[in-house]
């Protein structure tokens, strides 16, 4: 009886939501994430050819492109560019030296960006998909003065090579290719453009067909074969390097990496050279490694590597004779490694990261020039799993003849990129969760072992009962002096409010709770919600093939443990704190009520059927032409304090509850038209349905379900007087729309869905919103007495909103202003628009990229929700729909209050003596 | 997917491109301080849909528009901008011209209801545009404010009379005889006090003796 009242009490005090100015940055966490760089598309430059600072710039393997701050690791712009892009998309981004734009091509656009903000200088679409872009440095031997042109090359159905304008991206000439050869690289020397295609020779063997333009009109100067034999079966084992260059080169090796072929562009002739078995074990990769620039010393390393080691051998290419030599060798070393080049003036420079050292020589001689040790990458990893370097890219300082200092940005196998500074790490940010595909929140196994000891306690008869747990605080004693050291720091921190709601084990709040996120490359990641700062663990969970895909969903069956299930395998659970794997069989609950039997649902057949003990209790198909879009069930842990909402007059209107509730989604292509159902998913029972027409399909169309509410939304067509724009629906199902009547239900202490179906009385309204909704999430608390904030994820707007459901209420009264009641139930007339005001954002001023989910979970105390998204970006953050009412907020103040005390203690100390003469005073006066 | 198909559709039958410029406004004095992250999104029929991203001279360029009805907002991280109604058609029918048109257009009305136009053109239009509102994401906690706790009326009453009770009698005893006097005088003569006033008739008014009629 309480609970509905202190229900309205909240009601009545206003469900305001807002970021407050104290709270923002501070509660809330986010990674601005770019997704893992890769080695072509990664380097150092300056986006301001007059000043020496340079930045990291990476268009990384889900497409997005972004500048990075080597001092900080912040990112200082980024741009999504291709969204939903993988590892096998194929994308370059190249800087012309002393340019202020990069250019980037991924997909079939080639664009420049600012390299300084990142704004867009122009864009080009092609027919067909890029194959590679490169910079023209030089035109005719002679430095251009302004911006440097680039060099496209699309493939698809009409190969072209577009000469594109530095400045405005018009396109100066193009050449068709023509034949039925794949086109493969476009590369540049200072007075040709070479383009690389693939010819397929009659046995199915590769060829290299090399075609030179003349840079100013594009015409074809010159055409020849490579004579590659029968060494190239894909085109997987062709190494080249690009454009500017002092001397272009093209290099490939059979398909078992024993002979290493190079020929220099623009020349028939074929340098070959054995590759040198290193202890027996086969190369698997092979990669080359050449400066960038036209100026410099045309030296060139390649890196070998097999499974468990790695060398590399440094090359001279003599430009006069045309002959390629082989200068010296790096010696072999255990575990991965990566080179990277770096020039300054005409030197070229390589260095060799390894997981223990850092180590830099000259291109000319193999004497080292600088070598620094690693101590480690201060990244987490798995226990039997050390972090290697994948690829790294370079910025060395020369003073004299030594290499006084170099930076290094490095791709980890945690995937993790970590810049080292002379050995050092000086960031790392975490790449890989850019990736997550699935993320759950689970308890501590710390906390979770308390309440197992408690349970052991409660169960057990009194005498071992006390045993045990006299047991627990002689070894709880042990902390104690722990505890008392770490006492005047703790009574100072919290007497500054700078303390950080304890550690994890000490959690009394449940703010400190474990996000364990699957990413699509097979790896596991824990964040502590509490201290998000920093990667718990993170390790490889599947062993995926390259181009191979899952599905992980991740799940915390119970405390303290996590579990990831996915279409191949069955749930694999782990220790939500240690990430160790959980190989002892859990017990079975036994708790379970056996008597309940499971109604299963799945979609079949383009439907959905519905199974009780393997036979099947419902179908539900959709009328033809229609196709399931979504279905969002109530959330299994869903607690609701009220079974009805209080009105202004104390009088009850009673909710339809019911666990097993689905919204249902249906797209009809042919008319353009979205179905929205609301099922009982025991019966089958159809509850509430209603079309939309003119709804755009292609457009996210998202939708929710929580308590007895339903929401979705979509962006509809306009037509006739309707608007055009994007809506919200909100649908409130009662049991009666009558105040304390329960309609059916009143004479009925409990009910089943299979044998009464009572259908509910729905309210619903529309609302138009500024920008269409991607996903939907509601806060949860752990009882569900605070009120609920419904959180939308506006990916135009790269926010998160948390829309308070006073807001959208579908009790709104229309066309007339809300009656006294009413108003004390905080009803507001309603109004068909809705603005989502800047101070719902929970991500503020931050632009939170790329989301594709929202979950949440209930805090400990009750006003308080978590919320975590993932997609591209990383946020989190801690929600208190009704304010936190049960702990003391930071508009606490603790200064004032012990002034208050203080000042309350001088004045009775000053008022004391004068009160006792008074009263004395009074007695003598009258008596 | 779908969208590039008709944008490719469209670049072999239409040419009509729609330039926005940002201009400084009271709101946004600086355009170039936007983020690059800004970009205006045109909505068309179902599965039309363009992007473009903020340009480094603060425009926004969409190419090659098909003839249809687009909705136009801008998204930016820290302003509002006004939803705009964009309408390619062509001019006359057959012709290989198009028109394009832009006006205000107010959510939740009917697509009809049109605002002031922002310009037409033929094949190429370029519109100015300015921010409606920045955006505010902070909310300042009501503190405790010693001049607002002051001003209020509750707090001010009380602070009279405090000053009534406490300053009165002060006042009273450091006045100048002769004007005490007078203002004892005056207090006599008010109507409410003194043997003559109302409330001191009141006071005395005999009940007994009115009821038993006494004149």
């Amino acid at each position: 009886m309480l609970l509905p009242l202190i229900a309205a009490a909240f009601l009545l005090a206003g469900s305001g939501s807002a970021v407050f100015t104290d709270e923002a940055w501070n509660v809330d966490y986010h990674y601005a994430l770019l997704g893992q760089p890769k080695q072509s598309t990664s380097f150092f430059h300056q986006p301001n050819p007059s000043s020496r600072a340079s930045l990291v710039y990476t268009l990384s393997e889900r497409g997005v492109l972004g500048a990075v701050n080597p001092r900080d690791g912040a990112v200082v712009w980024r741009q999504v560019l291709l969204a939903g892009a993988s590892a096998h998309n194929a994308s370059f981004l190249r800087a012309g030296e002393g340019q202020d734009v990069v250019i980037s091509g991924i997909g079939s656009q080639v664009a420049a960006w600012s390299a300084a903000d990142g704004r867009q200088a122009w864009s080009v679409d092609f027919p067909g998909p890029l194959e590679d872009v490169e910079i023209l440095e030089l035109v005719d031997g002679k430095d251009t003065s302004g911006a440097k042109d680039a060099v496209a090359l699309s493939g698809g159905d009409q190969p072209v090579v577009q000469r594109l304008d530095g400045a405005t991206g018009s396109v100066k000439w193009q050449y068709q290719l023509s034949g039925t050869d794949v086109p493969y690289q476009v590369s540049a020397s200072t007075t040709e453009v070479f383009v690389i295609s693939l010819h397929k020779t009659i046995l199915g063997y590769l060829k290299l067909k090399v075609t030179s333009l003349d840079p100013v009109s594009g015409h074809k100067m010159d055409e020849h074969m490579l004579s590659s034999e029968n060494e190239l079966a894909t085109a997987d084992t062709i190494v080249t390097v690009g454009a500017n260059s002092a001397s272009p080169i093209n290099a490939w090796t059979d398909s078992t990496h024993s002979v290493l072929k190079v020929n220099i562009m623009g020349t028939k002739g074929i340098s070959s050279f054995d590759i040198e078995k290193h202890g027996g074990e086969a190369v698997e990769r092979v990669k080359l490694h050449a400066p960038y620039h036209i100026n410099s010393l045309s030296h060139f390393l390649v890196h070998y590597e097999t499974a468990t080691s790695h060398w590399a051998e440094v090359f001279h290419v003599d430009l006069k004779r045309g002959q390629v030599e082989k200068a010296y060798s790096l010696p072999k070393l255990a575990g991965r490694g990566a080179f990277s080049t770096s020039t300054s003036d005409a030197n070229v420079y390589f260095t060799r990261v390894t997981s223990d050292q850092v180590m830099t020589v000259s291109s000319a001689s193999h004497g080292v020039l600088g070598k620094w040790s690693v101590g480690g990458f201060n990244v987490a990893a798995a226990n039997d799993e050390t972090a290697e370097p994948i690829h790294a890219v370079s910025e060395v300082s020369i003073r004299g003849d030594t290499v006084s200092a170099v930076r290094s940005a490095v791709l980890l196998s945690t995937g993790d990129w970590v810049l080292l500074r002379d050995g050092s790490p000086v960031w790392s940010r975490p790449e890989m969760l850019a990736s997550t595909v699935s993320a759950a929140f689970a308890t501590p196994a710390e906390v979770e072992a308390l309440v197992q000891q408690l349970e052991a306690e409660a169960h057990s008869n009194p005498i071992e009962a006390y045993i045990h747990r006299l047991t627990r605080h002689v070894q709880d004693l042990q902390r104690l002096p722990a505890i008392i050291m770490s006492l005047p720091q703790k009574v100072v921190q919290g007497f500054l409010g700078t303390s950080v709601d304890g550690d994890i084990t000490s959690d009394s709040f449940g703010f400190h709770q474990i996000i364990a996120c699957a990413t699509q490359d097979g790896r596991l990641i824990a964040l502590d919600a509490g201290n998000p700062d920093k990667v718990l663990w993170n390790q490889q969970i599947a062993d995926l093939q390259p181009g191979q895909t899952w599905q992980p969903s991740v799940s915390s069956p119970k405390g303290g443990v996590v579990e990831i299930s996915s279409k191949a395998s069955a749930g694999v659970q782990y220790n939500a704190s240690s990430g160790e794997q959980l190989v002892s069989i859990l017990p079975i609950d036994v708790t379970a009520d056996q008597a309940a039997q499971e109604v299963k649902y799945a979609m079949h057949d383009g439907g959905l059927e519905a199974t009780v003990d393997s036979s099947t209790t419902w179908h539900f198909m959709p009328t033809s032409g229609e196709r399931i879009v979504s279905l969002v069930p109530r959330p299994l842990n869903d607690p609701v304090a009220s079974i009805g909402k209080v009105l202004g007059d104390r009088r009850v209107l009673y909710k339809y509850l019911d666990p097993n509730l689905a919204l249902l989604v249906t797209a009809n292509d042919a008319a353009t038209a979205a179905t929205f159902y609301v099922l009982n998913t025991v019966s089958g029972a159809i509850l509430y349905s209603n079309v939309h027409t003119g709804v755009d399909l292609s457009s996210p169309i998202s939708s929710m379900l929580s308590e007895n509410w339903f929401t979705y939304s979509f962006t509809a067509e306009a037509s006739g007087d309707s608007p055009k724009g994007h809506q919200l629906v909100v649908g409130e199902l009662f049991e009666s729309l009558v105040a304390n009547d329960r309609g059916p239900l009143s004479s009925t202490a409990n009910y089943s869905s299979m044998q009464t179906g009572t259908e509910p009385f729905t309210l619903t309204k529309i609302y138009q919103i500024p920008e269409p909704i991607s996903k939907m999430a509601v806060t949860r608390t752990r009882q569900g007495i605070t009120s609920r904030q419904l959180l939308a994820v506006l990916a135009d707007s790269s926010a998160i909103v948390g829309i308070p459901y006073g807001v959208v209420d579908p009790r709104r009264p229309i066309g007339r202003d809300p009656t006294k009641d009413e108003q004390a139930e905080g009803l507001v007339r309603y109004s068909p628009v809705i603005d989502f005001d800047p101070r719902w954002y929970l991500n503020h001023q931050r632009e939170v990229v790329g989301v594709k989910d929202t979950i949440t979970s209930p805090a400990l105390l009750e006003s308080t929700s978590l919320v975590f998204a993932y997609g591209l970006d990383i946020f989190g953050t801690r929600l208190s729909p009704s304010f936190s009412f049960d702990v003391l907020g930071k508009d606490f103040n603790k200064f004032q209050m012990l002034a208050t005390v203080a000042a309350l203690a001088v004045a009775t100390c000053v008022v004391a003596p004068l009160v006792t003469r008074k009263q004395v005073n009074t007695r003598w006066q009258f008596m | 997917m779908r969208s590039l198909l008709t944008l490719l559709c469209a670049t072999l039958a239409s040419a009509a491109s729609l330039n926005i410029a940002i201009l400084p406004s009271l709101h946004l004095p600086n355009p170039s301080l936007l983020p690059p992250s800004t970009h205006a999104v045109l909505i068309g029929p179902p599965g039309v849909r363009y992007d473009a991203a903020l340009r480094r001279d603060n425009t926004l360029k969409f190419e090659a528009l098909p003839e249809a009805s687009y909705l136009l907002t801008i998204y930016s991280r820290d302003h509002f901008f006004p939803p705009l109604r964009v309408d390619v058609s062509k001019v006359t029918d057959g012709a290989e011209q198009q028109t394009i048109e832009a006006w205000q257009t107010f959510r939740g009305n009917e697509w009809s209801n049109k605002g002031s136009p922002y310009g037409s053109g033929t094949d190429a239009l370029s519109i100015q545009i300015q921010a409606s509102a920045q955006k505010e994401f902070y909310q300042t906690r009501g503190g405790f404010d010693m001049l607002g706790f002051l001003k209020s009326p509750m707090i001010l009453m009380g602070l009279v009379s405090v000053v009534f009770i406490f300053g009165l009698p002060y006042i009273m005893d450091n006045m100048d005889p002769e004007m005490k006097q007078e203002f004892e005088e005056m207090q006599k003569k008010g109507p409410l006090t003194g043997s003559q006033g109302a409330a001191t008739q009141m006071q005395n008014f005999d009940v007994a003796g009115w009821l038993a009629g006494k004149k």
